[in-house]
């Protein structure tokens, strides 16, 4: 194979001026710069990985939500759990039957609110739709269920016992 | 310059182009394990995160391959 010299491209004919610094970075150098991105970017993955891996979990401890009464059939209350500042939505579904949950869309954590006729869940952001009964997605972006909090009736009063991931 | 060394340097770009994609498949790894953190899915995050090292071997292992 015989080395036969190539013009310069069309642009460098063009503007056939260099500034000092032009060649100061190589290909090899600057794919070097893209390892490290990527080392920094797979160091951080495995953070991450770590972090959830490990970090604490509040899930709440027992505590009187309302009076069950106070709660009309197909209607909801609202409340605070497992800190007063995480808002959470209690159901009660036809049939007697309490359904609690995080009220934060797993989407982009706007606030969501219970449809009666249909039973579902609405979050008026992106119009995420979850199944009031289970918390599981039924429309829209959310990739995740809602939050679930176990509750029971103790005494004509409905209790939260624990937030569930 | 010669024909040789001008495909060579049309190979170290190609390289180059490719470890770029590859940053970028990991930026997506990252996303997905911190929604995975916020899930509470660690299993996911996990999986993410050992693709994301997959792909950084695999970016300096192409690296070796950049000239100039």
């Amino acid at each position: 194979m015989t080395d036969t010299p190539v013009d310069p491209p069309k642009w460098r004919r063009d503007f056939p001026y260099t500034s000092g610094g032009e060649d100061d970075v190589t290909r090899r150098e600057f794919t070097r710069y893209l390892v490290l991105a990527s080392g920094a970017f797979a160091t951080g993955t495995v953070a991450v990985a770590a972090w959830s891996s490990l970090r604490p979990i509040n899930h709440g401890k027992p505590l009187p939500i309302v009076k069950l009464e106070a709660v009309p059939v197909n209607g909801t209350h609202l409340f605070g759990y497992p800190t007063k500042d995480d808002p959470a939505i209690l159901v009660r579904l036809p049939g007697d039957r309490l359904h609690a949950m995080s009220q934060k869309c797993t989407h982009l954590s706007c606030v969501v609110y219970y449809e009666p006729e249909k039973q579902h869940m609405v979050c008026p952001c992106h119009e995420g739709v979850f199944d009031a009964r289970t918390g599981k997605v039924v429309a829209g972006p959310p990739q995740r269920p809602l939050g679930r909090i176990d509750v029971e009736v103790r005494n004509g009063t409905v209790w939260a016992l624990g937030a569930q991931p | 310059m010669s024909q040789t060394a001008g495909r060579g340097r049309a190979v170290s770009s190609a390289i180059g182009v490719y470890v770029l994609v590859l940053l970028v498949l990991q930026v997506f790894l990252l996303t997905v394990a911190v929604d995975a953190m916020l899930g509470d899915d660690p299993g996911l995050a996990w999986v993410a995160a050992s693709c994301s090292g997959v792909l950084a071997a695999g970016s300096a292992l192409f690296a070796r391959y950049v000239k100039g």
